[in-house]
């Protein structure tokens, strides 16, 4: 399908109609929000557009188009494939994960109960965020996360604020790992997507392309799914997105005895961040990690601002490459 | 005088087995209700204990079927898949409204299966359990009804139908 169609297929009538106007090239869309009574926003090669009734996009609000509590209860509709029961639990954490990878979080009331979210009514604001895949854009990463020419592969921590590119960046590293790149041989690689970010699986197949040698473990708890994985599906390499929480440093530790490597995603913004935080403190500290590959928030998403070992020793950095380079 | 013998003996036959068809549709009838019974059980399972959405759903449900019932469902699931800016409750009213006659289903049957697919993936778990139980009992009434007059409506229509071309044929004897 159609990367245009796929998108377009979520909104309201109205807004498709609107966005079908402005003829916006969904490759290049970052981000579009929809606030009740408020103005329909795309983040458009990272510039924030409102859009016109007329299907303009333009700096200034003025004629532009107002999302009503109608369009977004349809676009909820569709987003949920008329099944807003299928998402309670995504619903919880405050977002749905759609084919194509594509990530829309929801904010609205909280129904709590016991000091948990037990459900979310009055839905109010979307943020779709589209996933890109770039294949090769973890080329220049990819030399340093080997132990020599022939080695093992490394354990690796991506750190990046959010909207930096860190899942991209892990996806093309879980492709390359899992094909092989430049002679190195390819291994099996178990990834767990919590999400269904990575992979975006539709119907327990992989929308994107994550090499011939890797076992999705879709939907499924970080710390639960990598000790599934390691008893069953024998990888070599395990991948996750966005760690973070103590449970998913015990795994991480067992997966590491088990002699599996581990690539993962960490929000932060430099190794000192994360040092910071208590539980990353821990990690950084026992030298869990091989590599650190530190993105930045530059011009572009997706630039790698350094390198550094496990002591926190810079390999490569300073210039930043950006996707591709 | 062969001739109406002939003609009364038609006629009879041609009134009797209107009468056994007449019976044959009630018969059918409850086959249906039955078989939809057991489609929206289906349903249920996949949409509680498997979470799946209902597009998806009412798929899997309709190929483990066959008949008006499953065309329907494969329908819904086709439209739902397509995503062409439709709401669920207008394109299962349609497809409901498409098999009208095929269906077998008196129009309060037919009303009340609209209503089940205006409640259907709307807010949570919960809710979708309230909607197929409240639809399944109503399914459950329509069922009994049938059942208990099963025998007699058989033998009424059959009856009728054989009487009533004998009727006929001494009427125009």
């Amino acid at each position: 399908m159609e990367r245009n169609d796929e998108v377009i297929r979520i909104f309201a009538k109205e807004i498709r109609r609107v966005l079908g106007r402005a003829g916006v090239d969904f490759r290049k869309v970052q981000e579009i929000r929809l606030r009740v009574g408020a103005p329909l926003l795309v983040v458009y090669e990272n510039r924030e557009y409102f859009v016109s009734r007329g299907g303009e996009l333009g700096t200034a609000g003025r004629d532009a188009h107002l999302v009503t509590r109608d369009e977004l209860r349809e676009t909820m509709e569709y987003i949920s494939s008329y099944s807003l029961y299928a998402f309670e639990e995504e619903l919880r954490q405050g977002f749905i994960t759609i084919q194509g990878g594509h990530r829309i979080g929801v904010a609205g009331r909280i129904v709590a109960e016991d000091k948990q979210v037990r459900a979310m009514k009055y839905i109010s604001f979307l943020n779709v965020r589209l996933s890109h895949q770039i294949l090769g854009c973890a080329d220049a990463v990819m030399p340093f996360l080997y132990d020599g020419p022939a080695g093992q592969v490394r354990h690796t921590l991506i750190v990046s604020p959010p909207r930096c590119g860190k899942t991209t960046l892990l996806r093309d590293i879980i492709r390359q790992l899992s094909n092989g790149n430049r002679g190195r041989a390819g291994v099996t690689v178990g990834v767990v997507d919590e999400r269904s970010e990575l992979g975006a699986c539709y119907q327990g197949v992989p929308q994107n392309d994550l090499g011939i040698r890797t076992d999705i473990l879709d939907c499924c708890p970080k710390a639960r799914g990598m000790m599934m994985l390691i008893r069953t599906m024998a990888p070599q390499v395990i991948a996750v997105d966005e760690i973070g929480s103590r449970e998913d440093m015990e795994a991480i530790g067992y997966v590491m005895n088990c002699g599996c490597r581990l690539v993962a995603t960490v929000h932060g913004s430099s190794l000192e961040d994360i040092r910071q935080k208590p539980v990353l403190r821990e990690m950084a500290g026992q030298r869990m990690f091989d590599r650190y590959v530190i993105l930045g928030a530059g011009s572009r998403a997706g630039c790698v601002e350094e390198i550094a070992d496990s002591r926190g020793t810079r390999l490569w950095g300073l210039e930043g490459m950006a996707y591709g380079a | 005088m062969v001739l109406k013998i002939v003609g009364s003996l038609l006629v009879t036959c041609s009134c009797g087995a209107l009468g056994l068809w007449k019976a044959g549709q009630w018969k059918d009838h409850l086959g249906m209700l039955e078989q939809l019974r057991k489609m929206i059980v289906l349903l249920r399972s996949e949409i509680l204990y498997a979470h799946t959405p209902l597009g998806e759903a009412l798929g899997h449900v309709g190929r483990k079927s066959e008949g008006v019932l499953a065309g329907l469902f494969g329908a819904v699931e086709e439209r739902t898949m397509q995503q062409q800016g439709e709401l669920f409750y207008i394109i299962w009213r349609e497809e409901v409204e498409k098999r009208k006659k095929e269906m077998l289903l008196s129009d309060r049957e037919r009303q009340e299966l609209i209503a089940f697919g205006e409640h259907l993936g709307y807010l949570d778990l919960e809710m979708q359990e309230h909607t197929v139980a409240l639809y399944l009992e109503q399914l459950e009434m329509s069922i009994r009804f049938y059942r208990e007059h099963e025998r007699e409506q058989s033998r009424l229509y059959a009856s009728l139908g054989i009487m009533g071309g004998l009727f006929l044929s001494i009427m125009m004897c």
